[in-house]
């Protein structure tokens, strides 16, 4: 600070010493004779360009360049603030800009970039057992084939598994009892994937056994569920805690961020507090038939991923003949390794998102086209400005700098404000955030992001500065001071650089507004897709069953069925049942695999109540539902969808022939065959945009404890009512009878079916919006610059129209010139930007239903858009052109 | 055409090498204030020698930077208040060390111009 102050001290000094030489050499001039005023003019030509002396002059003390910067950002924000207009413009352009690209970025970031936490995780490997080659491999993997690949193998350093603890698990914590994820894993599996427990200590190695193991009874707790249910007590460590009633010693503690599996096949959050127990292997374990493990492996440092992944296909070619199932050998006589980071995005996600990536990079390249054209255009203006600079003695490199400078202030208020718009463009993805990103968007915009923002920042003020301010420079001086009027000789040259920049823009909007209208296309494809049931007025509760409270009773009979015998009775619920999972929830599925005649029969089960027909309005083909009648005692029945029944009915085309016919081999553990009463319409089940898999219904008041049905029922079911009044408000009443039901029922979540629907094609409306957003911006960034180009140039002619109008030219004429000039740029525009389009369209594919990535009308429409919307903008400055008053401008002269 | 700033430049920086020994030279006869300075310098050289302030000032900052010469703020006869400079200890070599680098190169243009060394001096 004090330097600054001494600076002010000299530079007061420097010009009191010069004022002072002044004073003497007029002083000897009057002495000699001569007038006061003219010895004082003659005096000041003889000292010459006193600035310039003191600029000199304190160039020798050195720190100038500070004082420089100051003086330069000063000037930069007068500039702002005489022209606000055009500091607006230039940054919303800008902010918008990075705004996009950043908000892009975080979510490219969380979702493909973020690295794992695991040491190296560039090493750990997914081993998946398959059929053929390109069939899709089976998740789970039976523990004799581990034993031998861990026998046989010279590609990894350490082979660990692991399997979902079954059910959901409560953990009873200080504060009562909370869910959590379970996983039994091998003891050596935080070892193979690097990381350890921040507190406590690891399982204890050793080879994978029996039950009884050193490891027997002890867990591990994630960081979430260490400090959700014991407050991060630190002496947890070593005391007992009871997970669905059964006593386990606490051995150790992960640290913040750890998460194996990183994506779980249930849907939870991945955040959600976990706790991890070791497997005791049993009975089952010694056949190839009960594959429950998924194998996550460490390459050696010298094994590439397909050295291993040849190695293990070879290994399992050994092991596959020990299987005694031949339809088993046949699916499983494959192995695929693949990266285990890479297991985790989807690969069309991934696309998907580096599509939208790509697309938010066009808007900000579109947005630093259009500054640089701004820019170019206030360079032009100001030539006379920087001609008198420049005869004033400011030297090239100085009237560069300045123009860094303020192109650098103009982007830095634009990189503030666009990291505000990229914070509350993250804050809308995560509210549209589609069911199968299983990615936390907690959307702290990192260290990179911001360090790419800078970047992003410093390129755009160098990109759209350097330019207008190097033309400015090598202009000469002379002609720009002799000038009236503003400049002529180099206008010819700038309008045709700024045309090529405006069709630049136009291509590129178009390319984004082509993808916006595929995507729109394909959202409004799905939404009228036939579902097969209603979705209005429906709430559906997810219920985990706390399973461990009713072993050794019929869930049905004391937990299901008095639960819907209160929530009929509830004020407003017109139909109330049951359905192991309702469409579209991506919960879980349970296959039926029948075989009939040597002939396998693969279909969707599900377990459902009476009334689930009338809740859901299900479409009954043929036959009839499920009714009171059906009951423990009274002969099994199942309901089938016409696409099984137009698979498997004995008359192809008749679907009821099925009706009254046995379910193959499919029957109680009484030996009770089932029988088909009835063939429901088919419904959207997983994904609208998927056809209806073969379905089965089995009547959940039938099945009890023991059969191959009850099981699936014991983890997880959907509750849905139809309501008479908005379902929002049954929530806290709903609520109230669960948590009578059975406290656990307390954290159960809720969701109305049309919220359902609408989360089922989230990531294809989270593009569309994002592209509405980019599309939109990029036509008015586009459509901004056509106009700013025309009204410039209408401005630059006046003096020409004047005349033409004062010759005789008809006032249309000119009218037809400008838009003549608009339209041809808009119409190369369209053109460049559909062949772009064309070849880009690609991108999207993965997102598109019910729409090809090539439809000519999407791209018609969206070049129609655009050649609208520029010649709406292009006939205010021609309609200025046309109005011409000549005199007016004509005396101007 | 080239700029303006660019010739200006050129003329300031003409002298830079002479105009710092003339200085000293100048101060070496007591304390001076620039326009004496360039007065002085007229005077000595016949109205031969016209010393710019564009030049003067930079040169004269330039010497205190190097502790050839050092300034104090003193009225003039006329009651004008300048700033003084006077030469320092250092200033007077480095003095003494540019006037015989000057007769060097004067010896050594002169001979060049009067059509190289003579024989038997080389």
């Amino acid at each position: 600070m004090s330097r600054f102050w001494r600076f002010g001290r000299r530079k007061a000094e420097l010009q009191e010493e010069i004022d002072a030489h002044l004073q003497m050499a007029i002083a000897d001039r009057v002495d000699r004779g001569e007038s006061e005023q003219a010895a004082r003019q003659a005096a000041l030509r003889e000292l010459g360009n006193v600035p310039l002396i003191e600029d000199v002059t304190r160039q020798t003390w050195g720190w100038l360049w500070p004082e420089r910067l100051l003086q330069d950002l000063g000037y930069a924000f007068r500039q702002m603030r005489r022209s606000p207009g055009f500091a607006v413009t230039v940054i919303g352009t800008l902010a918008l800009g990075i705004g996009a690209a950043a908000a892009m970025f975080t979510v490219v970031d969380h979702v493909l970039l973020r690295p794992l936490p695991f040491r190296d995780a560039g090493r750990l490997v997914l081993i998946r057992e398959r059929g053929a080659k390109d069939a899709k491999p089976d998740w789970g993997v039976p523990w004799l084939d581990i034993e031998q690949w861990g026998l046989q193998n010279h590609s990894f350093s350490q082979v660990a598994f692991s399997e979902p603890m079954s059910g959901p698990n409560f953990l009873e914590g200080t504060s009562g009892t909370m869910q959590v994820d379970g996983l039994a894993v091998s003891p050596n599996l935080f070892a193979t994937l690097g990381i350890e427990p921040a507190l406590g200590r690891d399982f204890l190695q050793e080879p994978v056994g029996a039950e009884t193991g050193k490891n027997a009874g002890t867990v591990i707790l994630s960081d979430a569920a260490w400090k959700e249910a014991y407050g991060a007590d630190r002496a947890i460590v070593g005391k007992s805690v009871r997970i669905n009633r059964k006593s386990y010693v606490v051995v150790g503690v992960m640290p913040p961020g750890l998460d194996f599996p990183f994506d779980s096949s249930f849907a939870f959050a991945s955040s959600a507090p976990k706790v991890w127990t070791t497997i005791g292997l049993s009975n089952s374990d010694t056949t190839r038939a009960w594959a429950p493990y998924s194998v996550v492996a460490r390459l050696r440092r010298s094994t590439s991923i397909k050295t291993a992944a040849a190695e293990m296909s070879t290994i399992q070619r050994r092991i596959a003949p020990a299987y005694t199932d031949p339809r088993l050998r046949k699916e499983r006589s494959d192995v695929v390794v693949e990266s285990y980071a890479g297991s985790l995005v989807a690969a069309n996600l991934k696309e998907g998102l580096l599509a939208l990536f790509a697309a938010a990079g066009v808007l900000w390249l579109i947005a630093c086209v259009n500054a640089t054209s701004l820019l170019l255009a206030r360079g032009a203006a100001r030539q006379r400005e920087i001609a008198m600079r420049g005869a004033l003695g400011a030297s090239r490199s100085r009237i560069v700098q300045q123009f860094l400078v303020e192109g650098l202030v103009l982007s830095g208020v634009a990189a503030l404000l666009g990291t505000g718009l990229a914070l509350s463009a993250v804050r809308l993805v995560r509210s549209v955030k589609p069911a199968q990103l299983h990615v936390d968007l907690s959307t702290h915009v990192n260290v990179t992001i911001l360090a790419v923002l800078c970047g992003l920042t410093v390129l755009t003020a160098l990109a759209s500065s350097a330019w207008p301010a190097f033309l400015a420079v090598r202009a000469p001086i002379e002609p720009a001071l002799k000038q009236g009027g503003p400049q002529s000789g180099s206008g010819r040259r700038h309008n045709r650089m700024r045309s090529s920049l405006v069709v630049i823009e136009v291509a590129l909007s178009l390319t984004l507004l082509a993808s916006c209208g595929l995507l729109l296309r394909t959202v409004y494809a799905l939404r009228r897709v036939p579902l097969g049931y209603r979705t209005d007025h429906i709430l559906v509760a997810h219920l985990a069953i706390p399973s461990y409270q009713y072993s050794g009773q019929n869930l049905v009979v004391n937990l299901y069925q008095p639960l819907l015998d209160r929530v009929q009775h509830l004020h407003g619920v017109e139909a109330a049942g049951l359905m192991s999972t309702v469409p579209l929830s991506h919960t879980f599925n349970i296959h039926l695999q029948l075989t009939a005649n040597g002939k396998r029969i693969a279909a969707v089960l599900k377990l459902v109540s009476p009334d689930i027909q009338r809740t859901f309005g299900f479409k009954m083909l043929a036959g009839r539902f499920f009714n009171k009648q059906d009951t423990a005692n009274s002969q099994p029945v199942v309901v089938v969808n016409r696409a099984f029944a137009s698979l498997y009915a004995p008359d192809r085309h008749d679907p009821a022939s099925l009706i009254g016919k046995d379910l193959f081999n499919f029957r109680l553990k009484k030996n009770v065959p089932f029988v088909v009463v009835g063939i429901v319409d088919n419904q959207r089940q997983a994904e609208i945009g998927e056809p209806s898999q073969p379905e089965v219904e089995v009547c959940l008041p039938q099945i009890s404890p023991g059969s191959y049905e009850y099981e699936p029922s014991t983890t997880a079911i959907d509750l849905a009512l139809r309501t008479a009044r908005a379902p929002d408000a049954m929530i806290p009443e709903l609520r109230q009878i669960l948590r009578h039901a059975n406290p656990e029922f307390a954290h159960a979540t809720f969701d109305t079916m049309n919220q359902i629907v609408e989360d089922s094609y989230g990531s294809q409306r989270l593009a569309a919006h994002l592209l509405e957003i980019f599309g939109g911006s990029a036509l008015l960034l586009s459509i901004a610059g056509l106009y700013g180009l025309l009204a410039w140039v209408v401005a630059q002619r006046t003096r020409e129209m004047g005349v033409r109008i004062a010759l005789g030219a008809p006032r249309g004429n000119l009218l037809w010139l400008v838009m003549r000039q608009a339209g041809a740029m808009l119409l190369i525009g369209v053109a460049a930007g559909g062949g772009l389009a064309w070849l880009t369209a690609r991108f999207v594919r993965s997102y598109l239903y019910g729409v090809s990535a090539h439809d000519g009308r999407t791209l018609a429409a969206a070049g129609a858009l655009l050649c609208a919307s520029g010649l709406l903008a292009a006939y205010i400055p021609a309609r200025r052109a046309a109005r011409v008053d000549p005199i007016v401008a004509l005396r101007a002269e | 055409m080239k700029p303006r700033t660019q010739q200006y430049q050129n003329r300031v920086e003409l002298l830079q090498g002479t105009l710092d020994m003339l200085i000293l030279q100048t101060l070496q006869w007591g304390p001076q204030h620039g326009y004496g300075i360039v007065q002085a310098l007229r005077l000595n050289s016949g109205d031969v020698l016209q010393v710019e302030t564009g030049s003067l000032y930079p040169a004269l900052h330039r010497l205190e930077r190097q502790g050839w010469v050092r300034s104090e703020w003193k009225q003039t006869e006329s009651k004008q208040r300048a700033r003084y400079y006077r030469i320092t200890a250092s200033g007077k070599k480095q003095l003494v060390s540019e006037a015989s680098r000057w007769d060097q190169m004067v010896e050594a243009i002169g001979a060049v111009m009067r059509g190289g060394p003579k024989k038997g001096e080389a």
